[in-house]
This record gives structure tokens, C-alpha cells and sequence, in this order.
């Protein structure tokens, strides 16, 4: 599914966003983690979302992703109910349409870098042999050129965290979800990553929700939002 | 800074050590029950091994329907149980592995805190330890209880043997477990790694050298007309060779596997088997070991009874035929007892092994990755090893048959019906797998993610 340039307007005419949360809540146990956040992220917008530990994060970036359903609330991706969805029909979606990026982790440990890159493409019906070679160009835009038969354990963070973007990017997702891609980087790896995930989201006009603690890498964003005690802050009181 | 006495420094590990087995999750109490179990199985099996092999000349034990009265079939029985004592110790091992990844992370914020290698093994013994003991002590008591009964005025001998296996078995399970840590390097800064053993040239040739000197074994013992112990001693020959072969196949395998592979599935698989062939190899070895036992079994019991037949045509049978047939049926159900326990030992290290990636594999299935593919990843991970590794196993087990044929009999016979056992066993394993994976869902749920 593929959606890109097709997003509806509603009222006013103002674009329709590509991926929206409205009145989100959700509990780990008794522990609230959202307590009725609302968010939108638009067609091609690289949308960071700050805030400290605990505020709930990455619990909303897993109800927009479709991972985790909300107890209460909404999800709405290009016009339908993400939380309605089968789950079927969501592992789908996060294979076509959505890319993720952890911190680390998301790399199966067994597989070469090309293998880890080429295999959504695989799941999504490919020969090998045209999955591997689509990977080996990915890696080559993210730099990652000479390493493609080494596994995750043989990269530097920094190499396995571009392969990871590769890997979410390969399948021209319509959103990309980074739950704080450099938060076990060093500030110069952790700017190689930001900068080529930035710079290729640009280029395919893939929209970026990007979770992070840190001001630098949220300046990479065209938009902030600011999460505290479960809840999305407005903007006045964000800045 | 003051120095604890050693003995102050032993308690405060064991305290600690139960602190954290108090504090531990559902998982660990699972390791620990599976491990009591393991352990009373061994303790009973050595146990009545060792009453009976204190025995001396003709005895009358009031069961087993006289097949324990006489030295020479108590001595077969003795072998049976002894070669049962395999898988379970092979279970008893892989429930010591249970939550080892836990318990690696565990040891690690121990080595962060401050204690030294010494004290985080002391204390990986002390969690294990107490659960074999108690394994060990309920099946004492147990045989305390039964044998007795069982076998009139028991020798001091015996009740010694008994007493030697209560201890034994608690003392070797602490052991696999501490032994299962000496490839793990837990630093003072919290990190874990386990390093890679490395089979030198030496291990090799000692391997070799162990199956030519089995080998000439049983041929000398088969020459000599000894026959229960060159049986035993092919039958060791052949299940080693085969153990050492299982990693070599699940390498090859791997490897061509992931040359070709089309399918997510076994890509994933083949390439978890040729990153560490020897750890399939290892959960995989108690099962070659019941093929060639069960392959070589079913071929001889066709030979034997043969055989029993043409003399009690002869007239030349010095006990009723029943005596025979019950010993044979016991021996057959000594090998199902054996397949039950390492199926066991399979499921178990099949879930351990779930449940050790179970954040990488959330990280796939929110990634998109279908469960439908991990699953079938998981069951290949059993199914491509074990199928070239089970039909040599076989393969072994119809030459202990056949040979044992050709010399009972008037020619040589081959036991097709013995075939029938290699392709049981495979698909039994498989579905041994395949219990693991309704722990898929359970598992790798997306609350794995928010944990670093």
C-alpha cells in the first residue's frame, strides 16, 4: 500500500495528517504510560518527540506503529483505524508501509548485514538474489560499503545502526518510527546516523517520527512536540 | 576494610543467592523444578542400578518376574539402567541452562557490584545446587522406602552405594552448571561474552582416538563371544561418532541452506546454524544417541527372538520363553523412557532458546516479520540439522543390527522393520519443537521492547 501524495484534507482544506493519535491512553499494569495524548504527523514530515524518562515515549510511537493497541483513543493511518486493524493485517503494514529503528536490537544476529537489509524485501516476495542486490545498494547509500557479509557483532554501533535504517528504509515506507536511533551511539556516530536518516527521508519524502532525550538530534526535525506525564504538551508551554 | 572469614563469606553468597532466587521470576522457579526433577530421575536410576549391582550370585528379587534373580541378566538390566542414566543427565544439563541468558546478566551486575569471578560462580553453584539436592534427597528417600521392601537383608555395601549416589548427583549438576559458565566473561564494567570453544587439534585426535579404541572393542568383545558388552561398546562408538557428526551436518547444512535460501524462514534458520552449528549439536545429541540405541534395539530384538525361537525348536531353551520376551519388553521400554526423557530435554531447550531472543524476536514482529516465519525459522532450526544427523544415526543403528544378526544367525538378515525408528524419532522431535512455539506469542510480546 502506498499512499504517498494521496493524503486527504479535512476541513478547511488543510492537509489531512498521514498518521494521527488523538486521545491516546494507555497503562503498563497500573502504571500510566499515556493519559490522553494527542499527535499527528503529516505526509514527508520529520516530527521529533522529546521528553524525559518515563514520559511515554516510546509508548506512543508503539500505539502509532501499530504494536501495542491503546487502551483508549485512536490511531489513524492514511484514513483508517490503525487500532481496528487485525493483527495480520497490521504485521503487514509495519513490514509495507512503516519502518522501525531501536536503539538496538532490531538486527537479527545471525544474518550478514546484506541479509538483515534484504529481508523485508524477501518477506515481501523477492528472490534472493534481488533482495541482496537491493540491500547492497541501501548499504552504499548509507555508507556502510565493504561490510555487507559481516554480521551485527562485527560492526561498530555506529555501522549497525545505519544497517538498521537501511533495513527500515529498503521497502519505501511511508513512515519511518526511530525510538532514539542514537541513544547507544557516541555524538559522532550518533550525527553519521541522524544525518543520513534525515537526508534520505528528505529525498524519498518518507515522514520521520523520531523519539528522543536529546536536543541535537531533535534538531533535526522540522517540528517538536513535548511529552510529559503521559501527555503532549502544548506548544507555547513545550518552547 | 575488613576481611570476612571464609566461612562469613560462604554464607553471605548463599544468602545472596537466595535473595536473587527469591527475587526471580516464573522462569526461574521453572528451572529450578525441572532441575529437582532431573535430578531425582538420575539419583533414582543410579540408585537402583547400584542395589542391584551389589547383589552377589543367585538372589531372589521379588520383581521384575525373575529376571533379577540370576548374576547374568541382572548385569544386562545394570547396562540398561546405566545407559539410561545418558539422557537424563543430558536433561538434567539442559535444565541447568535454563534462563542461562538471565542468569548471564545476573552475574554480570553481581561482577559490576564487585565480585570477583570466584564468588560469581560460587554463587551461579549455589543457585542450582540446592535443586539437585532436593531432587537427589526425595528420590533417596524414595528408594529408602521401596528398595528394602524389595531386597531382603540389603548388604552395607549397597546402603553406601546409595548414599554415594545421593551426593553424587547434586555435586554433578552443580558442576554442569558452574561448567557451563567457564566460557562466559562477565567484565567488572556489567558486560557479557561468551566465547566460542575451539576444538583444537588435540580434542580432535582424542575424539578419534576414543572411537578407534571402542571400535577395537567391540570387535575384540564380539570375538570372544562377549557379546552384551560389545554391543554396548558399538553402540557408545557409534552414538560418540554421531554426536561429533551432528555439529559437523548442522554446519553443513547451514551452510548450503543459506546459499539457496528463497524463503525468509530458512534463511533465518540456516544461518543461526552455521553462526554456532555445536549449540544445535549439543541439544541434538541425546537424540542420535536414542536412534542408534532404539535403530540398534528394534534390529537386535528381531535377531534375539529369532534366535530364541530356533532354540526353543530345538529344545535347547533353559528358561520359559515369557522370561526372555519380558526382558526384551523391558529393554524396549528402557529406550522409550530414554526418547520420552530426551523429548523433553528438546522441548525445553527449544522454549530456553525462544525465550533467550525473545527481545530480538519482538524487535522482528514490530518490525513487520510475520510470527508465521519465526515459527517455521524455529522448527527448521530442529528439522535441518537433525535430518542428516538422524538418518546417520540410523544408518548406525542398522549396523549394530545387522551385525548382531549375522552373528546369531544363520546369515545375514537385515532388520527393515528397524528403519521405521529414525523416521519415528525425526518427526517426533519436530513436534517436541513445535510445543515451543505457542510460547512464540507469549513470549516475544512488544512489552519486550520497552527494556533495554
Amino acid at each position: 500500500m502506498n499512499h504517498r501524495g494521496d493524503t486527504m484534507t479535512d476541513d478547511g482544506g488543510s492537509p489531512a495528517p498521514l498518521l494521527a493519535g488523538r486521545g491516546l491512553v494507555k497503562a503498563h499494569g497500573r502504571t500510566p504510560a499515556l493519559r490522553g495524548a494527542s499527535i499527528a504527523l503529516g505526509a514527508g514530515e520529520i516530527l521529533a518527540v522529546t521528553g524525559p524518562s518515563g514520559s511515554g515515549k516510546s509508548t506512543l510511537l508503539h500505539l502509532l506503529a501499530g504494536i501495542v493497541r491503546p487502551d483508549e483513543g485512536s490511531v489513524t493511518y492514511a484514513g483508517q483505524r490503525l487500532d481496528r486493524l487485525p493483527e495480520q493485517r497490521l504485521t503487514e503494514l509495519r513490514r509495507t508501509d512503516f519502518g522501525v529503528v531501536f536503539q538496538f536490537g532490531q538486527l537479527i544476529p545471525e544474518l550478514t548485514a546484506v541479509d538483515n537489509v534484504g529481508l523485508p524485501l524477501l518477506l515481501a516476495g523477492a528472490s534472493r538474489a534481488e533482495a541482496r542486490r537491493r540491500a547492497g545498494e541501501w548499504l552504499e547509500r548509507f555508507g556502510v560499503r565493504g561490510q555487507e557479509e559481516l554480521r551485527p557483532g562485527e560492526l561498530s554501533g555506529g555501522q549497525a545502526q545505519r544497517v538498521a535504517l537501511a533495513r527500515a528504509l529498503v521497502t519505501g515506507p511511508e513512515v519511518v518510527f526511530a525510538d532514539e536511533p542514537t541513544g547507544a551511539l557516541d555524538s559522532l556516530a550518533g550525527e553519521q546516523v541522524m544525518t543520513a536518516l534525515a537526508r534520505t527521508a528528505r529525498e524519498a519524502g518518507t515522514a520521520v517520527l523520531l523519539i528522543t532525550h536529546d536536543a541535537q538530534v531533535a534538531a533535526y526535525a522540522d517540528r517538536e512536540v513535548r511529552l510529559s506525564d503521559g501527555l503532549v504538551l502544548p506548544a507555547e508551554v513545550a518552547a | 576494610m575488613t576481611r570476612r572469614a571464609p566461612g562469613g563469606a560462604m554464607a553471605a553468597e548463599a544468602r545472596l543467592a537466595w535473595r536473587l532466587g527469591r527475587g526471580a521470576d516464573r522462569r526461574e522457579w521453572w528451572r529450578a523444578a525441572l532441575t529437582a526433577a532431573g535430578a531425582a530421575s538420575a539419583t533414582g536410576i543410579a540408585q537402583t542400578a547400584v542395589a542391584l549391582g551389589s547383589l552377589r550370585g543367585q538372589y531372589h528379587v521379588s520383581v521384575g518376574g525373575g529376571l533379577l534373580d540370576r548374576p547374568g541378566e541382572r548385569a544386562g538390566v545394570v547396562l540398561t539402567l546405566l545407559l539410561l542414566l545418558v539422557p537424563v543427565l543430558g536433561f538434567l544439563g539442559q535444565c541447568a541452562r535454563v534462563g542461562a541468558v538471565h542468569r548471564d546478566r545476573r552475574l554480570a551486575g553481581l561482577r559490576l557490584a564487585g565480585a570477583t569471578p570466584a564468588q560469581v560462580r560460587r554463587i551461579a553453584a549455589l543457585e542450582t545446587g540446592p535443586a539437585c539436592l532436593l531432587g537427589s534427597l526425595l528420590a533417596t528417600a524414595a528408594s529408602a522406602m521401596v528398595l528394602p521392601r524389595l531386597w531382603s537383608a540389603p548388604a552395607p555395601a549397597g546402603w553406601a552405594g546409595l548414599a554415594l549416589v545421593a551426593l553424587a548427583v547434586p555435586v554433578l549438576g552443580t558442576a554442569v552448571a558452574v561448567l557451563a559458565l567457564r566460557r562466559l566473561v562477565a567484565s567488572p564494567l556489567g558486560w557479557v561474552r561468551r566465547v566460542r570453544p575451539r576444538g583444537g587439534r588435540g580434542a580432535r585426535y582424542a575424539g578419534g582416538l576414543l572411537l578407534v579404541l571402542l571400535s577395537v572393542l567391540a570387535a575384540v568383545c564380539g570375538a570372544r563371544g562377549r557379546l552384551p558388552l560389545a554391543v554396548c561398546a558399538l553402540v557408545v562408538a557409534v552414538g560418540a561418532g554421531t554426536v561429533w557428526l551432528a555439529g559437523g551436518t548442522a554446519r553443513l547444512a547451514g551452510r548450503l541452506v543459506a546459499r539457496r535460501a528463497r524463503t525468509a524462514a530458512a534463511l533465518i534458520a540456516a544461518e543461526r546454524l552455521r553462526d554456532d552449528p555445536w549449540a544445535a549439536a549439543r541439544t541434538h545429541a541425546a537424540v542420535l544417541l536414542v536412534t542408534v540405541v532404539g535403530t540398534g534395539f528394534v534390529g537386535v530384538r528381531q535377531a534375539l527372538l529369532a534366535d530364541l525361537h530356533r532354540m526353543r525348536r530345538d529344545h535347547r531353551l533353559g528358561m520359559p520363553m515369557a522370561f526372555y520376551t519380558t526382558g526384551i519388553a523391558l529393554a524396549g521400554a528402557a529406550v522409550l523412557v530414554a526418547l520420552a526423557i530426551t523429548l523433553c530435554g528438546l522441548a525445553v531447550g527449544t522454549a530456553e532458546s525462544l525465550a533467550d531472543r525473545r527481545r530480538s524476536l519482538a524487535a522482528q514482529i514490530a518490525a513487520g516479520v510475520p510470527r508465521a516465519v519465526l515459527g517455521r525459522a524455529l522448527l527448521l532450526e530442529t528439522a535441518l540439522p537433525l535430518l542428516p544427523a538422524v538418518v546417520l544415526a540410523g544408518a548406525g543403528g542398522m549396523a549394530i543390527g545387522t551385525w548382531y544378526a549375522a552373528l546369531t544367525g544363520p546369515g545375514v538378515v537385515v532388520p527393515y522393520a528397524a528403519l521405521l525408528v529414525p523416521v519415528l524419532v525425526y518427526g517426533c522431535c519436530l513436534a517436541a519443537a513445535a510445543t515451543a512455539l505457542p510460547l512464540l506469542r507469549r513470549s516475544a510480546r512488544p512489552a519486550e521492547l520497552r527494556y533495554a
